[in-house]
Parts: structure tokens; C-alpha cells; sequence
């Protein structure tokens, strides 16, 4: 690979390059790779609209700077990190041995060395640990809110082209949690959020992103809880493959339901109707997103979790004055959402199927979830629509499954 | 590799060195790299397309030695996934390689691992290993992912599961590990990667698994680390990272890892977790992680090792995995991919292997569900020779 030409020398003139160009512009919100024959296209595209100097400036193969855009060739990539590394771990052996000295004087320079290169190094390598910590080291010592702040920014940016960066999402919830008695907290947590949204956006089904939002949600004031069951409702209903979003939605719904045991004491009848109408309202949109949206596994399994906590706690443990549950009623429907899903019509779509084995697979699932006595309604109903047959017909591979959830219980019957 | 970039187009990205591919999506789980994959476009296509099409399972699970393969389209190329693993040394200056120096002790573990599940362990010069390995060490006693970095948890069980696989675990001050480990415990029984404080279950899985291997499980709160475990469990009967988080196959494994470790599996509803994993099978063979997601040959390992711990295995087919499992494999260069025709690493070689091994494959050595190393190697920890 043409990267071994580059000698130790021009290396170090690359990472030169590179941390003043972060210096220089501190606003840069997104970083990519980019291959050297794009360079010419990136430029001739920017060219006509050309009215900044920063062009000129970098008139070079190396990197490319716009509108906060950092471009980096690909071609110069393994120089650039051996360069980064290099200089990082020298400076942070420096810095450590001048930690230790007595009187402990340590030189300002050497803190924004270690700033600088470990910038430069995550740059290239988004989950060297040891230079993520070596900020948080320095963070924590001089204690101004303005680098804290910078340190989210950092993260972001990461972020922008590692959107899995483990060490990215971790540095963030070190962030938040260290300065989590400041002011700025709510804040943050709002931004936090949009954040997650931003970049579940682009990198679907991020597991760390809303694994990141899940855990915000213990940081969050009751409002801030209602507010975004309510803002990302919006999302998941354009995302409904997105099992994550579903489950952040549960996670809000649980911490509501959370808060309401807690403080039973002061609850007021407004507030037992107010979960409870959360809670139907997410079991009928949820029923309408899969009649819309036909074999969506991350439906169907909200669904479960919808209706088996509806069963077992919203239904029996609020006490709603004007409601009185009615079980019959909800299994009806329950069935009545299985009948109209469990049709596969001749054309045998591929979806149709899914749909079917979802929809059996949920009503089993309801079944076991149910409790003793009225399990044996439901299973009386169940007995006409022969759900076994539909199971092993529609999905043939987890007969075995099959033969234990419903095997076992129609044997019991006869 | 990352969609709808605002730098460059789709192309540029593909025209690049792949750098989105190795961070993004095929690394590391365990080790700190999150291995989502839900991109549907292969990146690097490797043989002609494999014919997919299956013809309706064979209902009877596979006796150990039946001709397996004989019912199956390949065979595992067993020589040259040796080689493969043997040359990812010798290729250290591309950037795709050295931009993983940092977790080098798990990919040790992985590399070694494979090799000896394939019987081959000796290919490799165990002095010259340890001898590195120990370079790693770090004066707290956690141990680093390479030289000169900083220790963690996740690095720390990845060395002493290489040195009990080398029967070397006598080199280890034995105590100062261990302190190091319990250290980690919070108040609440959950433990943190290192001295950062990042709270996972997957911490409390390799603390537990990694002091069990030592003999020093008294060193920590056995009981609360249980309770932290069990208060990360869903609805759905699997685990997430934290209490309220959303269920992943990878957590379930360590969370049930970790409980059938410290004998606490009672805390497991085997049929609900079961019908989750269970669940994960997709048409093709495969196992995902989540719901939704494309399969992938590293959740051979993650789901199908939880199954075999709660006793639900008969519930996939196993038939149908063996195949997806060997239809990812380079035959030309050997290793495995997490798709078919996707570009090989030795994190999905040693996930392929470990699942064929659970699978009980002809020609591998057996591996344990729990502590991820080979039977033998178990067997000599905790029985002597």
C-alpha cells in the first residue's frame, strides 16, 4: 500500500495538519473518510459556491474542510494514525511521570498535548480507550463546565462516523453522571435525546444509541418522561422495524407506571386515568401500525408486552372510578385481531405468513400470560380455531416449539 | 458501514478502506465493540452468491456422529481456517488491523481459542504469547487490551481465559487480579469496566466467570451481583446492559453465563427466555440478536450457548444452523464471515467454530456454554489434570 512511502516525517506534518484543523475550526459537527479520487468532485461541487477561504487553505489531497465537514483521505489514514498514536502515548507517558513528581506542578502544555493528540487519535480510532480516559482524567482535575461541555461535543462528533462507538456513548454517560448535580442537567438530558434521534436516523436499529436513551430516562423529571413518550411516538411510526424505539417507549411507560406506585399516597383519580389512557391509547395505535403494516415482528412483540402488563397491573391495580375491566371483552378483541391477521390468501406473500405466525404466536403468548381462571376462557376459545395446525403449518421449523407451548395444553383438554 | 452520510456519497465509501466496516458493525461485542449488523448490503463479496433455498428441515436432532455434513451442502474447512487465524498476525500494517491494536488480548483469546477447539494450539509459540500477554498487565492487576494501554475488565478476563487454555495460569499473581476484579463491584452488586464506572452486565458476567476460573469467587458479593443481574431482566424473559434495557442476545448470555455460574439459574424463566431465543432462528438458519435483524454467524454463539444453558436447544433447528454456519466460510482463503460472501474476520471464525462445537460437530473439541473455552480446559480448572 502506497502508506508505507509516508516517512516518520511527513507523518508528523499530517498530524500537524489535522490538529490545526480542529484547532482552527471548533465548530467541525461531522467527520468522514473519503476515498482521494472524490477529492477532485468534492472540491468542483464546492467550487461554484465558493466564497470561503478555507478552500485555498487546504488546497491539498489530505483533507478536506467545509461548512463544519471534515473529510479525511483514505489514502492517508495509517500514517496519520501511527503518527497520532505515536505522539499521544509520548505525551501521556510524559504527562503521567510529571503527575507523580513531588509538588506536583504539572505544565499546562502538557495537558493540551494529551487534549490535542488524543482528539486527533479518536479521530481515526473512535474506541482507543486509554485516550478517551486520559481526557476524562484531565476533565475531572480542572472541574470547568466549559470542558465538560466539550467533552459531549467530542462525542458527538465521534459519533457522526462511529455511530456504534461504545467508548463514545460510555464517555457521554461519564459526562452526564459526573456533572448530574449542575443546573445544566435537564438540559443536557433534552439534548441528549435529540442527539439519540438524530443518529438513529442515519444508523438504524443502533442498539448503543437507544440503549443510551433508555438509560436517561432514570435522569428525567416525570414531565420530561410524559414529553418524549409523546415525542417519539412520531418516530416509531415511521420506524416500525425499529424494535429499539419500541422498546424505549416501554422503558418511559414502565418508569410512568413506576412513579405512580411510588407515590400512591398523593396520586389523584386524574392521574390513575391518565395512565390508563397512555396505556389504551398505545394498545389501539399499536393495533392500527399492524393492520397497516403487515409481518412487523417488532409490533407484535409491543403488543405483548402491552397486553400482558395491561392484564396483569394497568387493568387490576388502578382503580379507575368510571372503568370497570372487562376481560371478556378484551380477549374478544385480542381475537378478533388474530382472525383478521391469521388469513393468508393464495398468493402466499411472504409478509401475509409472517403476519399469521405473529398473530398466533401472540395470542399463545397471551394465553400463557393470562392467569389460571381465566386462562380457561380464552382456551375454550382458542379451541375452535385449531392455532396448532395454523403454528405448524405457517412455520413449520419450530414445530417443536410449537409441540411444548400448545401441544401440551390442547392434549390437556382432551 | 454508515448510511446517508452527508460526507461523500455511498460510493466514496465504498471506494474507501472499509474503515466504517471494522468499527461499525463486525466488531466485538464482548470486547467493546458493539457487532450490530442490520445492513443489508454485503460489504465485501467474496465467492459467487450461495445457492439459499432449503428444502423443509429434517425433523430428528443430530445424534453427535451422524454424518452431518453429508445432509449438508459443505464441510468445515478446518486447514485453512487454521491458516487464516495463523496469518492475521503476520498482516499487522494494514490500517484495518492496526486500528484494533487496542483490543488485541480479545482477539488473542478468539484466535487461540479456535485454534485449539480445532486441535491445533501448538501452531502457535505459547513463550512468546504469555510473555507479551504479561506486558499487559497493569500495575492495579487488570490487564490492558495491548501494551501500554489502560486496564479493564473486559481485556482482563480475555488474558486469563489465554493463560487457561495455555495451562499457564500459575504465572498470574493470582490475588492481585482478583483484588482487582472485586474492586469493580458496586454497592448495588453491578460492576464497573474499570475505574471510569461504566455499569454492564456484561462486567458482571466476566467478574464472576473470571474469578470462578481463579478460585476467588468469595472475593465478591455473590448474592448481590445475582440480585443486579436478575433486576436487568424484561418481560420478555431475556437481559439488558442495565436495569430497563432493551433485551440483546449478547446480554442474555452473559446474564445467563453468570447466573449458571454462581448455580443460580432458577432465577430464569427457561420457557419465556427460550421462546425469545428460540425466536431468533430467521429462514435462512441464522440466529440474530435481536428482533428485526439480519442473522449473523456470531449469535451461533451467543443464542445457541443460552439454550444450551436453560436446556431449550431442541427448539431451533439445528440442522438448518450448521449450514448457515458453513455456508459463511471463505473456502478459498479460509475464515468466516457473519453472512455469506461477506469479508472474513477472527471474531466471527471463533463464533462460527464455537457454535459448530456446540452443535457438536465431527472434528471439534467441545466447548463449554458458559466459560466459552474448551471442555477440556474447564475440566482442568476445576478438577485438576
Amino acid at each position: 500500500m502506497s502508506e508505507n512511502a509516508y516517512s516518520d516525517a511527513k507523518a508528523l506534518d499530517l498530524l500537524n495538519e489535522l490538529e490545526r484543523i480542529l484547532e482552527s475550526n471548533p465548530l467541525i459537527d461531522e467527520v468522514g473518510f473519503v476515498h482521494p479520487s472524490l477529492f477532485s468532485t468534492l472540491k468542483e461541487a464546492a467550487g461554484s459556491s465558493a466564497s470561503s477561504q478555507d478552500i485555498s487553505e487546504h488546497e491539498n489531497t489530505n483533507f478536506w474542510i467545509r461548512d463544519h465537514k471534515l473529510g479525511i483521505s483514505t489514502q492517508v489514514l495509517l500514517p496519520l494514525y501511527k503518527a497520532a498514536k505515536h505522539a499521544f502515548m509520548a505525551a501521556l507517558r510524559e504527562y503521567k511521570t510529571s503527575e507523580n513528581l513531588p509538588g506536583n506542578s504539572v505544565d499546562d502544555s502538557l495537558e493540551s498535548e494529551v487534549m490535542s493528540h488524543s482528539k486527533a487519535l479518536l479521530m481515526l480510532s473512535c474506541d482507543f480507550g486509554t485516550a478517551w480516559n486520559s481526557r476524562k482524567f484531565i476533565v475531572l482535575k480542572k472541574q470547568l463546565l466549559p470542558m465538560f461541555i466539550d467533552e459531549l461535543l467530542l462525542s458527538a462528533l465521534i459519533l457522526s462516523y462511529a455511530p456504534k462507538s461504545e467508548r463514545a456513548w460510555s464517555h457521554r454517560r461519564w459526562v452526564i453522571h459526573t456533572i448530574s448535580g449542575n443546573s445544566i442537567l435537564q438540559q443536557i438530558i433534552e439534548g441528549e435525546s435529540e442527539l439519540v434521534e438524530k443518529i438513529a436516523e442515519r444508523s438504524k436499529m443502533n442498539y448503543r444509541a437507544w440503549n443510551h436513551r433508555c438509560w436517561l430516562v432514570s435522569y428525567m423529571t416525570r414531565e420530561q418522561v410524559l414529553h418524549q413518550l409523546e415525542k417519539s411516538r412520531n418516530w416509531a411510526s415511521l420506524h416500525i422495524a425499529d424494535s429499539s424505539c419500541f422498546h424505549y417507549r416501554r422503558r418511559l411507560m414502565l418508569r410512568i407506571f413506576e412513579d405512580f406506585c411510588h407515590t400512591q399516597a398523593d396520586h389523584s383519580s386524574d392521574y390513575n386515568f391518565k395512565i390508563y389512557n397512555i396505556w389504551k391509547d398505545e394498545l389501539d395505535w399499536n393495533a392500527a401500525l399492524i393492520k397497516r403494516y403487515v409481518g412487523r415482528e417488532a409490533l407484535w412483540l409491543h403488543r405483548r408486552f402491552l397486553s400482558s402488563y395491561w392484564i396483569r397491573h394497568i387493568a387490576t391495580d388502578l382503580h379507575v372510578v368510571s372503568y370497570q375491566f372487562d376481560f371478556g371483552s378484551f380477549i374478544d378483541h385480542e381475537l378478533c385481531l388474530l382472525d383478521s391477521c391469521s388469513t393468508i390468501p393464495d398468493d402466499d406473500f411472504e409478509d401475509f405468513q409472517a403476519q399469521a405466525i405473529h398473530s398466533a404466536t401472540y395470542i399463545v403468548w397471551l394465553t400463557k400470560q393470562i392467569p389460571e381462571p381465566q386462562r380457561i376462557d380464552i382456551q375454550e376459545k382458542l379451541r375452535a380455531r385449531d392455532l396448532n395446525r395454523l403454528l405448524n403449518t405457517a412455520c413449520p421449523e419450530r414445530s417443536s416449539l410449537w409441540d411444548c407451548l400448545v401441544g401440551a395444553e390442547a392434549s390437556s383438554q382432551v | 458501514m454508515i448510511k446517508n452520510k452527508r460526507l461523500g456519497t455511498e460510493k466514496s465509501r465504498d471506494k474507501g478502506l472499509g474503515f466504517g466496516e471494522s468499527r461499525d458493525e463486525r466488531w466485538l461485542w464482548m470486547s467493546g465493540v458493539v457487532d450490530d449488523v442490520e445492513d443489508p448490503i454485503p460489504k465485501i463479496k467474496r465467492l459467487p452468491v450461495a445457492d439459499h433455498h432449503l428444502s423443509s428441515p429434517p425433523k430428528k436432532p443430530p445424534s453427535p456422529h451422524s454424518p452431518l455434513s453429508a445432509c449438508l451442502m459443505g464441510e468445515l474447512a478446518a486447514d485453512k481456517h487454521v491458516k487464516y487465524i495463523i496469518s492475521i498476525e503476520k498482516k499487522k500494517d494494514s490500517f484495518e488491523s492496526v486500528v484494533m491494536e487496542h483490543l488485541r488480548m480479545s482477539g488473542a483469546y478468539w484466535g487461540l481459542t479456535t485454534l485449539d477447539l480445532l486441535g491445533k494450539l501448538e501452531a502457535v509459540d505459547k513463550e512468546e504469547v504469555i510473555s507479551w500477554l504479561m506486558q499487559c498487565q497493569h500495575e492495579s492487576g487488570g490487564f490492558a487490551g495491548n501494551i501500554g494501554h489502560d486496564p479493564h475488565i473486559l481485556y482482563t478476563l480475555s488474558a486469563v481465559q489465554v493463560l487457561a487454555l495455555f495451562d499457564k495460569l500459575d504465572v498470574l499473581d493470582i490475588d492481585k487480579v482478583s483484588n482487582y476484579i472485586s474492586g469493580l463491584q458496586n454497592e448495588d452488586g453491578s460492576f464497573a469496566g474499570d475505574i471510569w464506572g461504566e455499569v454492564d452486565t456484561r462486567f458482571s458476567y466476566i467478574a464472576v466467570c473470571c474469578l470462578s476460573i481463579l478460585h476467588r469467587s468469595d472475593k465478591i458479593d455473590v448474592d448481590k451481583a445475582v440480585n443486579y443481574i436478575v433486576s436487568c431482566k424484561n418481560l420478555d424473559g431475556g437481559f439488558g446492559c442495565t436495569p430497563g434495557g432493551e433485551s440483546h442476545a449478547g446480554q442474555i448470555f452473559c446474564c445467563v453465563g453468570a447466573l449458571a455460574i454462581t448455580g443460580a439459574l432458577h432465577h430464569v424463566d427457561k420457557d419465556l427466555l427460550g421462546w425469545w431465543l428460540c425466536e431468533r432462528q430467521v429462514k435462512s438458519g441464522g440466529l440474530n440478536g435481536r428482533p428485526e435483524k439480519l442473522p449473523d454467524v456470531c449469535y451461533s454463539w451467543w443464542v445457541l450457548s443460552s439454550l444450551i444453558m436453560i436446556d431449550r436447544v431442541h427448539w431451533i433447528s439445528k440442522e438448518k444452523l450448521v449450514k448457515y454456519i458453513l455456508d459463511c466460510q471463505d473456502l478459498e482463503n479460509g475464515g468466516i464471515s457473519d453472512r455469506p460472501d461477506d469479508a472474513v474476520d477472527v471474531f466471527h471464525t471463533y463464533f462460527g467454530v464455537a457454535g459448530l462445537s456446540l452443535l457438536e460437530y465431527p472434528g471439534l473439541k467441545a466447548i463449554d456454554p458458559a466459560y466459552a473455552l474448551p471442555d477440556d480446559v474447564v475440566k482442568r480448572i476445576f478438577f485438576g489434570k
